[in-house]
């Protein structure tokens, strides 16, 4: 009951929170995007935490759902609302196609074939000019605003669109993570082997959480798309600033957890965007490196996440509850 | 006790004293102020880390130049000697975070006009947003679509790739003929960047306008690390001379490995990698005699380049010098407008002819914009490396040495 209590509070805080930000500002968009990186991290959370199939390659599913959105409203004229959710069977499609070969690589080595297939879908994006624009990139036609166009002069919708699409996200992460489903999960994360000797189909099970977190990520590229308004195939498919980075903000968080994947999108993406504020006007990349000793200091501080302060906090909180 | 009750009221009434005082002297200050000169906020976004950060910091370099020379001479006169205070900010190399930068700019620091941001997918993204919050926005990117999508507050100072492509063609079969040499088969090679893929674009089209056998068109990813299998492919083509339109760390490697393997035929680079110091000093003697498309080139205006290399030590790279040309513009706009608000600005610009100043460093001489905010007075130039230095060969008319062409 408690618990309900705290989570109601936490989303009717974050319901209000872009209402007192200037509705054309700046820091709504820096929101936007750190509510946008937390569900893309609770995405790759899904195969990442609970599957623990570490992906570098979501962007090639995230790339898709931005370019197959923007390409329908280019050509069609199709509202992105409809665009999403092709870009989300396409994405699932995709998800399928490389999870066959690679589900049964374990680690590094599915790390690495992963990492490959956004590298590729890079190098389609970039040739198969006719279709993406090529390595020019693409920008989202600026049509009458309205909610059935996906169009707003503001960015206040953007926020709220975006704070949605983070809770349905982390409820079907909970939801996996309770479900018989999750319970096969956690034993094939605990032991293979076992859990293949108790009957469990491990190759189906990590095929469904594939399709489904590949389903997810293309449906937020079709959000982001939308936000960033220009996007070209070094940006949608680029390894480090979407790939790596879901993966690092959900690991900073604290991965498997519905939690780690928020925390870490509140701390890296605003810090990132206030070192550059405050130190890219001084010595050129110093604001970067600033950022990268930071990340290190905070890795090497909580190398297990974000979450394990959470926990010790709520843990105080608790004990003083108690009399 | 009623000392001390005594003594509180007394510091309360001189607390109310003095700040009734300065509430009331406050407007006055305020405004004094205001008349005096409030400085105009010029925001500048560039890579400052990534691949492009030298461009970026070079372009940062020319801006500098140009906003404390103005503010030496008593800053904007028609806003009473208002200084320029430029805000610069990393764009990074993600177009994502140039938009959020140009964001901050607008919202946090009220800027009058942006100035950026060197790549052309940075330049897009800032676009995005200074077109929706109608705050102009100054660029030297070459892209064709940066002027080509019909936007109100955009300002591109130099020609579009596709005609540095068609010149980089054009100027070169010139330069040939006038040394008695014929070309008809040519090689392109380009990185598959916005810059690259767009600039090949004219140069395929003048190719095939002046009936040249292109025996060669292949593109590379950026930052390719072996390029010998490219220079094999140059080598089998039996073109007569190549054109490759790379960045830097690209340009280095293929001219090197040509070089190396005794390719002699003449190249003659897409700007950017093959018109910055970096290009000889990674380069030597191999360098020499390389030619080289260029929007702008600083031995046309020493007098005004020279400034640059005194303070920085390094002649004056066209980014830096189109840059300086752009603010030095918008400077002539705001002082037209006699206002910092951006719109007035955006009036100012539209259509209008710039003389004086940095702009006589232009080709032109200076800088008009027509209806799409292209400055239809820029022609490219082609430059030769000699010495160290950097010679405009091409067109004629403006010529500061007669081109080396040997195959």
């Amino acid at each position: 009951m408690k618990r309900w209590i705290a989570i109601l509070a936490v989303i009717a805080i974050a319901a209000v929170l872009p209402l007192l930000l200037s509705p054309t500002g700046y820091w709504i968009r820096v929101l936007t995007f750190t509510l946008l990186f937390a569900a893309m991290a609770q995405v790759w959370n899904i195969i990442g935490g609970l599957a623990n199939q570490t992906s570098l390659g979501h962007a090639a599913f995230f790339g898709i759902g931005a370019y197959t959105s923007t390409i329908l409203v280019l050509k069609f004229g199709i509202s992105p609302w409809i665009g999403m959710f092709a870009g989300g069977i396409l994405g699932g499609v995709a998800a399928l196609i490389i999870a066959v070969p690679t589900m049964r690589l374990q680690g590094h080595y599915f790390a690495l074939a992963t990492l490959a297939f956004g590298e590729v879908m890079r190098v389609i994006a970039n040739v198969w000019t006719s279709l993406t624009g090529g390595p020019v990139g693409l920008s989202v036609p600026f049509v009458p605003p309205s909610i059935a166009a996906y169009s707003f002069k503001q960015l206040l919708p953007h926020a709220y669109i975006a704070l949605i699409a983070l809770i349905i996200v982390t409820v079907i992460f909970e939801w996996i993570r309770r479900s018989a489903m999750g319970y096969r999960l956690r034993a094939i994360k605990e032991n293979p082997a076992a859990a293949e000797v108790i009957g469990i189909d491990t190759t189906k099970v990590k095929l469904q959480t594939a399709v489904i977190s590949g389903v997810l990520m293309a449906m937020l590229g079709t959000l982001y798309a939308q936000v960033a308004v220009f996007f070209d195939p070094d940006t949608v498919f680029s390894a480090a600033s979407i790939s790596i980075r879901v993966a690092l903000i959900a690991i900073l968080g604290g991965v498997g957890t519905a939690i780690g994947p928020i925390l870490g999108a509140l701390f890296i993406i605003p810090v990132e965007e206030l070192m550059n504020d405050l130190f890219s006007s001084g010595a050129a990349g110093l604001s970067q490196l600033i950022f990268g000793v930071i990340l290190i200091a905070v890795i090497l501080w909580r190398p297990r996440g974000f979450i394990t302060v959470f926990d010790s906090l709520m843990a105080r909180f608790s004990n003083k509850a108690r009399p | 006790m009623s000392k001390t009750t005594s003594h509180r009221g007394d510091l309360s009434r001189r607390t109310l004293l003095a700040g009734t005082a300065s509430l009331l002297a406050s407007p006055m200050i305020v405004s004094s102020a205001r008349a005096q000169a409030k400085p105009v906020n010029i925001g500048v976004i560039m890579p400052l880390s990534g691949a492009n950060a030298q461009f970026g910091i070079n372009s940062r370099n020319g801006i500098e130049l140009v906003a404390d020379e103005i503010n030496a001479a008593g800053g904007i006169k028609a806003l009473g000697g208002a200084k320029i205070n430029l805000i610069v900010a990393d764009a990074t190399s993600t177009p994502t975070t140039a938009g959020t930068v140009a964001q901050r700019l607008i919202t946090q620091n009220e800027v009058t006009a942006i100035l950026g941001a060197f790549a052309s997918s940075l330049t897009i993204a800032i676009s995005e947003v200074t077109e929706r919050r109608d705050i102009p926005l100054l660029t030297m990117s070459f892209a064709d679509q940066i002027t080509g999508r019909g936007f109100k507050n955009i300002f591109q100072i130099v020609a579009k790739a596709s005609a540095l492509g068609k010149a980089q063609l054009d100027y070169t079969l010139a330069i040939a003929q006038a040394s008695g040499a014929k070309i008809d088969k040519i090689a392109i090679m380009y990185e598959d960047t916005a810059y690259g893929t767009a600039q090949a674009a004219g140069l395929r089209a003048a190719a095939k306008a002046a009936n040249i056998d292109i025996a060669m068109d292949d593109a590379y990813p950026l930052g390719i690390t072996d390029t010998t299998p490219l220079i094999n492919k140059l080598r089998a083509s039996g073109a007569q001379a190549v054109f490759p339109v790379s960045y830097l760390n690209d340009s280095l490697l293929l001219i090197r490995t040509m070089r190396q393997q005794r390719i002699t035929i003449p190249a003659i680079g897409g700007a950017a990698g093959y018109v910055i110091p970096d290009f000889e000093k990674g380069l030597g003697e191999f360098a020499e005699n390389v030619l080289s498309i260029a929007p702008a080139n600083y031995d046309l205006a020493p007098d005004l380049t020279e400034r640059f290399r005194k303070r920085f030590g390094y002649f004056m790279v066209h980014e830096a010098l189109e840059h300086a040309v752009a603010l030095d513009v918008l400077v002539q706009a705001i002082e037209k407008a006699k206002s910092a608000k951006a719109e007035d600005v955006t009036m100012a610009l539209r259509g209008a002819k710039f003389t004086g100043g940095w702009t006589k460093a232009m080709t032109g001489g200076a800088v008009e914009f027509d209806s799409t905010g292209l400055n239809t007075l820029s022609v490219p130039v082609m430059a030769q490396w000699r010495n160290k230095e950097l010679v405009t060969v091409w067109p004629k008319d403006v010529a500061k040495g007669t081109a080396v062409w040997k195959s």
